[in-house]
């Protein structure tokens, strides 16, 4: 049985280093362009390893010094041989001083700066990517790409380099020292070197996991604690506290027993390399104040060098070991970093594409199908074809919308109505047929020309933090205060802004918080006024709003929409009957067109739609 | 320092520990010293020629450095201990009182505030008490004894030697006291930035869809260029201060090669005594640096600690008196006695309401926003207290009660439900938690949700919330009323705020609120007809004043708010989505 285990274990070994292997490879390419976010600063960076080796060779000095003075000075009887150990002494201890100033500061600066091109790189990237991108993957973690992660690569870049250097250069020069001192005597401090280097790394391997199951565990803790201040209402509404409390403490007690081994291990390993260096000390004592008595050429400088050297040896390798935590949070954010990096957009502007003229605002759909997992599978894979009608969100799409006509989009959730509308501001291309504005396929066209032309109001009017007339004059760059004005005019939102204190300048909180949800509708309406569109696209708002504040949104939206090729996603009535045309979606295809009366007379799914709602407000 | 004091006091309960651990830090100090004592002592021995007597010296370094490993680890055991508990205790406490604050407070603070003071400004405080102060008083003994040592030994050394010292405990205060600032100005406008990060994550359809990638930019690369320059403020304090922190013990080193050194030469003391100064200096130079740390830790916990007494010193304003009976038996009749309310000190929002609800009945309330509906409802529950008037449910003033016996009797049903992380199973029985699997199952059946649940793999052991399945508000909703089935209550609150649920959705819920109501007393705050026509008797809520009382068509005569409200409002709000099946079946 049991050699059976072993059997079966060893190839599965060898292929979890040969990933490792793998993996590292990966990693390799990674840390290549962590690094190469330095080449700018190249001129800097040989400065920072210069002075940090100026550093490290005269923190060393002081020791051997010491030596010195014991062996020149005291044994010779040379009080003047002293004072000149002394200068050198406090020289080294100012070069050291001056060029850890300057190692520190071009560290964090070369590394400061390498992470803010970072994060502006990942921004830029974040803004080339594609809708559908950002309908993959919760906001949360994109924010945490340029933030925390950004933040723990800071930690490797400025902490983790330096140290690596500084405690590498240490120790080596240290080494170096011992050996051009006494051979023999150094071998024997080198000696306790094994013995300290297996012992650090198990102890890092083992307080890794120990300090992960901390961090799981307080993240729990706080993720409960943050639940339950959420959920307030409902605690205290069910009257539920005490469970609560209790949940609480037992949450906060196993974080406390898993924190209690890091405590265990951390008493086991710091005070047990104390005793190790009192071991070598002894040793070296022993054995080299024997040589000094025998004359081997051991000075009892040199013996006490080697015994003030051996005060701070393990520092570095202390040091070193404590890196391995920093490399691993380091490496795991480089991984996220670049993975998206590596992220392609979804749609990609052609090479070469035409700027778009001027439109009067044609809209056509020609042969459109879309699904949003691409070209589905063709015949024979699973026996279903082509066109299959599974896994299109869109179906067939032939709709040709005329300069200035409102088309208001009508169907259940999930039959397509937004994603026709992101057809049209080209967050999707579509997967089969063409889009066209005035004629262009729009894939020939540059973002920039076809966005410009265009209006979008989203369903709950999201505004940036900033003033009203910021966020106004978002639609338009380069638009004045009296554009701004304007623009609100012309909606009716004006009203309510001058009514504010500050009116314009009123500052608009996290995500819109001081505004109503219908005012911030009015806004969203005369951003997308102030850019003027050929073509607007509207998502109407869901969310409830007072019979004023309705009627003003109605008001404001007609005004909005004269003139301009519309299409709405509609939730109101008063829109739809509004609407030059009525398209009526369902499972992504156009199942009904028409007028309201048209429809109405047409007596199929609109109509049935309608009786529905009837039968609603009626019960 | 009263704040200092008071953040002692939760060490209270460890004296013991805390006590033990600073018997063995003095101890494992005291070892320590012995270590460059008899290095010297060994070093003297050499010079003498005394090869014999280097063994013992050698064994007494080998002996010291045993106790003192186990004196260390004995140490951080102890102290490792008291800190974990105190951790502990502070955290417990913390949420302990936030569950006992009433719920106006919640809504004067930002969660996010509230969670910064929970975690960073308690973590700072615990950091001080767990490990700072620990810290302290072993830097403390470190010097004193190897500072007595010094002097006994050799007292015009040990004064130029320690000379320096005092300098390296200033510039670690100093360099403590000048860069909590800077490194919070960092913090700030990291906040700043992930804010920023934030925005144009979420604002990015807005961002593309106008085209304006540029001047965001733009904007995030002035935010990013912010915390660069502020970093580079901190930077320069600590390029400057850790190694000049550094380099003065290496001074206290100069001096004694200096001054010790003459004095070996002229023979006034051994070799092997400036070697031990050396050491001692040497030993010196870490539990140094470590209490100019500690003392800046004590600085930050003493700013948190006020933050966190802030919060601890709030009395809850809103409990029932000790020994409060439970709310008596009853059908539930509800009362409100000429009740007037205001959030803090803002503008009533209910003025002079009387009502009556007899037992049983159903009451629509109907206005527009911020006429009070939600107000008058939560005071029921005494989730607020009125400002002035009473609030009497069979009979009983609400306050006269005890608040979990009123609590337990009144449900909220609302389409917008709060759902923990946890089983749907778990959700379900929020308020009972004794329930079985097969009452829970029964109470969501008769919600109409038991076939959806049913069929999901892991069934009632679904997780949902923020971390598991995402649910429509139609199913969050009929959780809410299974919970409400399942807690039996004596009033029943319903609220259809932001439904917009499809056509069957809405009729099975409203199947299913009918088997809750039956024989509850009811309230709705209504926003469509089709849960108004649930109610006996319609209340027009405007600006905090009952504007009109009565039935669908009395109101229609005798309230223009009301035709307004029933005629035009409400109807709109009415979305025409269908789901999918049914339009299916209807030939769509």
């Amino acid at each position: 049985m049991s050699a059976q285990d072993s059997n079966g274990r060893a190839p599965g070994r060898l292929r979890s280093l040969w990933r490792i292997v793998r993996g590292e490879d990966r990693r390799a390419r990674k840390l290549r362009g962590l690094f190469e976010l330095l080449g700018p600063y190249r001129g800097r960076v040989i400065l920072m390893f210069v002075t940090l080796l100026v550093a490290v060779a005269a923190s060393l000095a002081p020791p051997y010094l010491a030596g010195r003075a014991v062996d020149d000075g005291i044994r010779a009887g040379n009080p003047d041989a002293l004072t000149v150990i002394v200068v050198v002494f406090v020289a080294a201890a100012i070069l050291n001083w001056g060029a850890s100033y300057a190692q520190t500061y071009l560290v964090n600066w070369v590394g400061q700066r390498a992470l803010q091109d970072l994060r502006l790189r990942i921004f830029r990237h974040l803004q080339r990517l594609s809708i559908g991108f950002y309908s993959r993957n919760r906001a949360g973690v994109l924010i945490s790409r340029m933030t925390n992660d950004v933040q723990a690569l800071d930690q490797l870049v400025t902490d983790g380099v330096a140290t690596l250097f500084a405690s590498t250069l240490t120790l080596i020069g240290t080494a170096a020292i011992l050996l051009f001192m006494d051979v023999e005597l150094a071998l024997i401090t080198f000696l306790v070197f094994p013995l300290l280097a297996v012992g650090s790394v198990a102890f890092r391997i083992a307080s890794a996991g120990a300090y992960r199951a901390t961090r799981e565990k307080i993240a729990l803790v706080t993720a409960y604690l943050q639940e339950t201040l959420a959920g307030v209402r409902v605690v205290r509404a069910f009257a539920q506290e005490p469970r609560h409390e209790r949940r609480f403490a037992e949450l906060n007690d196993e974080h406390r027993a898993v924190n209690m081994r890091t405590v265990h291990l951390n008493a086991a390993y710091f005070p047990a390399v104390e005793l190790l260096s009192a071991v070598a000390t002894a040793a070296i004592l022993i054995y080299g104040g024997r040589q000094v008595l025998a004359g081997d050429g051991v000075t009892l400088g040199v013996l006490v060098a080697f015994v003030f050297y051996l005060q701070s040896f393990f520092d570095p390798i202390q040091q070193l070991s404590q890196l391995y935590t920093t490399y691993q949070a380091g490496m795991a954010a480089l991984d996220k970093v670049f993975d998206l990096l590596d992220e392609e957009p979804d749609v990609v502007e052609r090479p070469g594409a035409r700027e778009l003229p001027p439109v009067r605002g044609e809209l056509r759909f020609e042969d459109v199908w879309f699904s949003y997992a691409g070209e589905p599978e063709p015949a024979g894979a699973n026996g279903a074809g082509p066109d299959d009608e599974t896994g299109w969100a869109l179906r067939d799409i032939d709709l040709v919308v005329p300069p200035g006509q409102t088309v208001a989009l009508v169907g259940s959730t999930g039959a397509g109505k937004s994603t026709l509308v992101k057809l049209v501001a080209r967050f999707y291309d579509p997967t089969r047929g063409r889009m066209l504005v005035d004629g262009h396929d729009l894939r020939e066209v540059t973002e920039r020309s076809l966005r410009s032309q265009l209006g979008v109001v989203p369903q709950e009017g999201f505004l940036f933090s900033g003033t009203i007339g910021e966020n106004i004059a978002f639609g338009r760059a380069g638009a004045t205060p009296e554009d701004v004005e304007a623009a609100a005019r012309a909606v009716g939102a004006d009203e309510f802004i001058l009514r504010l204190p500050e009116g314009y300048d009123s500052a608009v909180g996290e995500r819109g918080g001081h505004l109503s949800a219908g005012q911030r509708q009015l806004v969203a309406f005369a951003r997308a006024a102030i850019a003027d569109p050929r073509v607007l696209i509207l998502d109407e708002a869901t969310s409830n709003v007072d019979v004023h504040t309705e009627s003003r949104i109605e008001h404001g939206l007609r005004r909005l929409l004269a003139g301009r090729t519309a299409i709405v996603i509609a939730h109101r009535l008063s829109t739809i009957r509004g609407a030059g045309r009525i398209v009526v979606l369902d499972h992504g295809a156009i199942v009904e067109q028409g007028t309201h009366e048209e429809l109405l007379d047409a007596g199929a799914a609109y109509a049935a739609l309608y009786r529905d709602w009837a039968d609603q407000a009626a019960a | 320092m009263k704040v200092f004091r008071r953040l002692l006091a939760f060490l209270a309960p460890y004296r013991g520990g805390v006590i033990v651990s600073f018997v063995l830090a003095a101890l494992a100090m005291v070892t320590g010293v012995l270590i460059p004592f008899l290095i010297g002592r060994a070093i003297d021995a050499v010079r003498v020629a005394d090869a014999t007597g280097l063994w013992p010296f050698a064994l007494a370094i080998v002996a010291a450095g045993v106790l003192r490993l186990g004196f260390s680890a004995a140490r951080r055991l102890v102290a490792g201990r008291v800190s974990l508990g105190v951790e502990y205790d502070l955290r417990n406490m913390m949420y302990r009182h936030l569950q006992s604050l009433e719920l106006a407070y919640f809504d004067s603070q930002q969660t996010g505030q509230l969670m910064s003071r929970a975690t960073v400004d308690l973590q700072a405080v615990r950091f001080f008490l767990g490990y700072g102060l620990i810290f302290i008083a072993q830097a403390l003994i470190a010097i004193a004894v190897s500072a007595a040592v010094m002097l006994a030994v050799n007292p015009g050394l040990a004064a130029v030697a320690l000379a320096p010292m005092p300098f390296v405990l200033w510039a670690a205060a100093r360099y403590g006291r000048l860069n909590r600032p800077a490194s919070q100005e960092v913090q700030q406008r990291i906040a700043e930035l992930t804010a920023d990060a934030e925005e144009n994550v979420s604002g990015v359809r807005v961002v593309k869809a106008f085209a304006q990638e540029a001047r965001q930019l733009t904007r995030f690369t002035a935010t990013v260029q912010r915390v660069f320059v502020q970093s580079m403020v901190s930077t320069r304090l600590r390029a400057y201060y850790n190694p000049l922190i550094g380099f003065l013990p290496n001074l206290s080193l100069g001096l004694i090669l200096l001054v010790g050194g003459r004095q070996a030469v002229a023979g006034t003391i051994t070799i092997g005594q400036f070697v031990a100064f050396y050491g001692y200096v040497l030993m010196l130079t870490a539990p140094i640096r470590t209490l100019g740390i500690a003392l800046g830790m004590a600085q930050r916990a003493v700013a948190s600690g006020t933050r966190v007494f802030e919060v601890l010193d709030r009395e809850p304003r809103l409990s029932s008196r000790a020994g409060a009976p439970p709310l008596p038996a009853g059908e539930g009749r509800v009362e409100l006695k000429r009740v007037t309310f205001a959030y803090e000190s803002a503008e009533p929002v209910l003025r002079d309401v009387d009502l009556d609800v007899a037992a049983g009945s159903t009451i629509a309330l109907v206005g527009g926003t911020g006429s009070g509906k939600t107000t008058l409802v939560t005071l029921l529950a005494r989730l607020y207290d009125p400002t002035a008037g009473r609030v009497l449910i069979d009979g009983s003033d609400v306050r006269d009660v005890a608040l979990d016996s009123l609590r337990g009797e009144i449900a909220f049903v609302s389409d917008d439900s709060f759902l923990f992380s946890a089983t749907v199973r778990e959700n379900i029985a929020y308020a009972r938690p004794e329930a079985t699997l097969d009452e829970v199952e029964r109470a969501a059946g008769r919600a109409g949700i038991h076939d959806f649940f049913s069929g999901l793999s892991d069934g009632y052991d679904t997780l949902v919330g923020e971390r598991g399945l995402t649910l429509s508000g139609g199913q969050r909703q009929r959780i809410a009323i299974a919970r409400a089935i399942l807690k039996q209550p004596r009033i029943l609150i319903l609220d259809d705020a932001t439904s917009s649920v499809d056509a069957s959705t809405e009729a099975e819920i409203k199947r299913a609120l009918g088997e809750v109501m039956r024989g509850r007393t009811t309230f709705v705050i209504a926003h469509r007809l089709s849960t108004i026509s649930l109610a006996d008797e319609i209340v027009v809520l405007e600006a905090g004043r009952i504007a009109a009382q009565g039935s669908h068509d009395q109101l229609l005569e005798r309230s223009e708010l009301y035709r307004e409200i029933a005629e035009k409002g409400l109807p709109d709000q009415v979305f025409l989505t269908r789901k999918e099946l049914e339009a299916e079946a209807a030939g769509l």
